[in-house]
């Protein structure tokens, strides 16, 4: 094989890339540890907006408000998303497949402004109409990040599904094991890593949305983007950056550990194979 | 099923040394329709029990299908399938005294190879003695005890196919199912996979019914083999019956390679016929009667091992013509000298390599004689 030499050339475009993509992450990062109450101008190292930060009563609830979102919104958006990848790999073509497989993932593409204002006009129109007050809250805005990120679990999981070996599932039956068994016992723990990366999707997206909320919240209900946003309004505080620097590093140490053991359980694996067969 | 000119018949070596229930799975007519397309055309096979039995077929021709039907992951369209007395047409898969080895293995890739031949048996709600026991008796049964604690993705084809054989005979079924069992196997593996297989099978003293494509491993493992053909039995016999005593050209020509020789029923007279073909001087002469009339259009089938070839020409009043060596094939144990016959035919004639370097001097552009005995050919209606 004749391996191009890397020039100068293709090197400075993957700076130019970086560059791009995590210049103003950087900069966050390092403005948090400045002393100054202004964003922009450094004075010198200081922790003290870590401080305040832990210290604001509204961030931390709109946080947590957040996080039990984002944790039920996950929840739920698995366990509809595999029902919908199951009846889109596993039945047999029905009338309506294709419209029901084009409709459940319509939300990846529809604007997410238009999924909001039609949300709000059902729960307030329900309201109206059973009497029965839907209050918007964090019901709302879970029930609206359900619908938003149950799209992409169903598609992560129906692509795991699809690859699947139907005959696992079916010497499972022949082994006398019924439908349901055969689900719970073979076919969930095979996908397992496809439910979780779903999940951890799901959670993530909930976590970052602004647009849905911002429609079906009600007063007592902000979430941290919401606090985020109109905080950032009001002029940057740099406890804003102390926050997103937060946020950055547990993501990042997330994805580390998990790439880590990932690869860890993959290395094994082939090794593993290797002897198999030389054996 | 079509008319078959039979000789004397071969007696059938395997039902007369075979005393146990004829007819333990009776498949009734059965049918099966996708959308119209006929997978499986109204079969009927009646097999003994403790017997293995081979569903060969090129791709497409309904063995699986069937083999589905038998499992129960696809319903017949309309027939009946019968089990030792027990109608299981309607039962689903989880229900039925039979079990599979899938092409794949479809080895739980989540569980050992304990678990995995355990599975079976926990689905039965067996007391976990009966199960430990169960699972010790299979591994032993396939010399697998030593990989008891591994993972699927840890043992090599061969180890896998014995754990999934394992798995499907663990509860001891009426009926084992066996799809493509070499399939996933690399050749070497193959031939010795294949009697492993057949011994461990007899042993378990299971009966059997295989699915395959490939003929000599059904004639290896068989005991009877259905040739299968757009959703149609073409033949059911033993090996040496299919082979020596095809019913039609599409068996002949699927097993094995054979001399087609198309002509008419010149003579037919009780203890001989005469048949006259374009290809040859004169008409072959068959030392037995059929079932014929004079005029009869028919074929003479003739495999290449049964066709001696010399330089002189036989002493034999007739089967015999001249022609010229056209293409010497050398396969070790054996050479295949394709001989083109003055009228143009081309005749496939098999020559065992039995001493060294001798092949009797036959070569290229040889002029030759091929002849044969006059009982070694089969006439074929259809």
């Amino acid at each position: 094989m004749n391996h191009p030499r890397n020039s100068a050339w293709t090197w400075s475009f993957l700076g130019l890339g970086f560059f791009f993509l995590y210049a103003p992450m950087l900069s966050l990062i390092v403005y948090s540890f400045n002393e100054n109450r202004l964003v922009t101008v450094w004075s010198r190292f200081s922790t003290k907006w870590y401080a305040a930060l832990f210290q604001d009563e509204q961030m931390l609830g709109a946080a947590w408000v957040s996080l039990k979102i984002a944790f039920f919104t996950a929840c739920a958006a698995v366990v509809l998303g595999t029902m919908a990848a199951m009846v889109m790999t596993r039945l047999r073509a029905f009338r309506g497949k294709t419209l029901f497989a084009a409709m459940v993932t319509a939300p990846l593409v529809m604007p997410e402004v238009i999924t909001g204002l039609s949300l709000l006009l059902l729960f307030v129109s329900l309201s109206t109409w059973t009497g029965f007050d839907f209050a918007r809250g964090m019901t709302t805005i879970w029930v609206a990040h359900v619908t938003l990120t149950m799209a992409f679990v169903t598609v992560i999981i129906s692509s795991r599904l699809a690859e699947l070996d139907r005959s696992l599932e079916e010497a499972a039956m022949d082994l006398g094991a019924n439908r349901i068994k055969v689900f719970f016992v073979i076919t969930l723990p095979i996908i397992a890593p496809a439910l979780v990366s779903g999940w951890l999707l799901a959670f993530t997206l909930s976590l970052d949305d602004l647009v849905l909320a911002s429609f079906v919240s009600g007063p007592s209900s902000t979430t941290l983007p919401m606090q985020v946003f109109s905080s950032a309004r009001m002029g940057v505080s740099p406890k804003i950056n102390a926050l997103a620097t937060i946020l950055i590093v547990t993501v990042s140490t997330v994805g580390v550990i998990g790439w880590y053991f990932m690869q860890r359980a993959e290395r094994r694996r082939q090794r593993e194979m290797l002897l198999a067969v030389k054996q | 099923m079509t008319s078959a000119i039979t000789s004397t018949p071969l007696a059938p070596v395997a039902a007369s040394a075979d005393k146990r229930i004829d007819g333990y799975l009776r498949i009734d007519t059965v049918r099966k329709e996708f959308d119209g397309f006929v997978a499986v055309d109204d079969v009927s096979i009646d097999i003994r029990q403790g017997e293995i039995f081979a569903l060969l077929g090129a791709s497409g021709c309904g063995k699986s299908t069937l083999l589905r039907c038998l499992a129960g992951f696809e319903k017949p369209t309309s027939g009946r399938i019968v089990l030792a007395g027990q109608d299981l047409t309607a039962l689903p898969p989880y229900e039925r005294p039979v079990n599979m080895m899938f092409q794949s293995y479809a080895l739980f890739p989540h569980m050992t190879v304990e678990q995995n031949i355990a599975f079976g048996l926990k689905q039965d709600r067996k007391p976990k003695e009966e199960i430990v026991r169960r699972v010790e008796e299979m591994l032993a049964l396939v010399q697998m005890g030593k990989y008891a604690k591994r993972k699927p993705h840890q043992l090599s084809g061969g180890q896998q196919q014995r754990v999934a054989l394992a798995r499907s005979l663990a509860k001891g079924p009426k009926l084992l199912l066996l799809d493509e069992p070499m399939g996933a196997l690399d050749k070497k593996l193959r031939s010795q996979m294949q009697l492993e297989l057949v011994s461990i099978i007899e042993k378990a003293g299971v009966t059997c019914v295989m699915v395959t494509h490939d003929q000599e491993e059904a004639m290896t493992m068989a005991g009877r083999i259905a040739i299968m053909e757009s959703g149609r039995i073409r033949q059911i016999g033993t090996p040496d019956e299919i082979y020596e005593q095809p019913n039609s050209r599409y068996t002949a020509e699927f097993i094995g390679s054979v001399n087609l020789f198309d002509g008419k029923i010149d003579q037919d007279e009780k203890d001989f016929v005469t048949i006259a073909c374009p290809a040859l001087p004169d008409p072959i002469h068959v030392a037995h009667g059929v079932t014929g009339y004079s005029g009869m259009e028919v074929a003479f089938a003739l495999r290449p091992e049964k066709v001696q070839i010399s330089k002189q020409e036989p002493a034999a009043p007739h089967n015999k013509a001249q022609g010229v060596i056209e293409d010497i094939a050398y396969f070790g144990s054996h050479s295949v000298y394709h001989i083109r016959l003055a009228r143009g035919m081309k005749v496939l004639c098999n020559f065992v390599n039995q001493q060294r370097w001798a092949s009797e001097g036959f070569t290229w552009n040889d002029a030759v004689w091929v002849s044969w005995g006059d009982l070694e050919g089969v006439v074929l209606t259809s």
